[in-house]
């Protein structure tokens, strides 16, 4: 009796600029949620691979700040060179998402 | 759900316990402060709040300054002194990396960056993470 044999073939969509957003800022969540210290944050190679994604980025970044909260000012510094957050509120993390997503609806960007 | 053991194995098996919800409103320099509504560090591109006139360096010294400005001088022990609050810091080869506050009862609360914070004795959190203890600093507490 002849057998047959079934060949699975994975196929691999490609990784679109959303999911790998969500890969890496989950990584660097993961990795870095317990540190204080900002420059490790700021310096975890997933965060740079963030930035590396340049502005196509932004939108995502301004969504997940306003959603999750996450710290994404380094990165949308680096990338934009934009810097709306008052002196007086550096830290103050709401004020500080406050001010980007204003950024971002006044420069407007769709999220 | 993070596993703070696997973090810092010197809480496995420790008597240590979560006091509050993580958040990331506010970190450990912060939390060791009294500060509930700022992220401290003297990060390059001034993202977070660093004391004025506090040089904006990961060095011990530039911490111990910040924490001068607050009344906090360096002082020999973690040993408990009722009439003083100390602050614990820790470092590794590449700086300060974390801060923890003596509470009146001896033991230390932390804020684990942007998890939650913690009780505990003091050396259960030194490890690869926050390096150890480098210094004491203290303050006389203010009488109401």
């Amino acid at each position: 009796m002849a057998t047959a044999t079934t060949k699975l073939t994975a196929v691999r969509t490609p990784e679109t600029l959303e999911d790998k957003f969500e890969r890496l800022a989950n990584d660097w969540q993961t990795a870095v949620a317990h540190l204080s210290s900002s420059s490790k944050r700021d310096n975890h190679p997933a965060y740079k691979e963030i930035i590396a994604l340049g502005p196509p980025v932004v939108p995502l970044l301004v969504r997940d700040l306003e959603i999750n909260h996450r710290h994404w000012f380094a990165a949308l510094a680096t990338i934009t060179g934009a810097n709306p957050v008052a002196a007086e509120d550096a830290g103050k993390i709401s004020k500080m998402i406050e001010a980007w997503i204003k950024w971002g609806t006044q420069q407007g960007y769709p999220w | 759900m993070v596993d703070l053991e696997t973090i810092f194995p010197g809480l496995a098996g420790a008597t240590y316990q979560v006091t509050s919800p993580a958040t990331g409103l506010y970190n450990c320099i912060a939390w060791s402060t009294g500060d509930l509504s700022r992220w401290w560090w003297p990060d390059a591109l001034k993202q977070r709040y660093w004391p004025p006139g506090v040089a904006r360096e990961e060095t011990v010294a530039a911490f111990q300054d910040a924490f001068a400005g607050l009344g906090f001088a360096v002082c020999q022990n973690e040993s408990l002194e009722p009439e003083f609050e100390k602050i614990a810091l820790f470092a590794d080869d590449e700086g300060p990396q974390h801060a923890a506050r003596q509470l009146l009862n001896g033991r230390w609360t932390s804020k684990l960056g942007e998890l939650e914070d913690v009780e505990h004795d003091l050396h259960d959190l030194e490890g690869v993470e926050y390096g150890k203890v480098v210094v004491f600093l203290s303050r006389p507490i203010a009488v109401p």
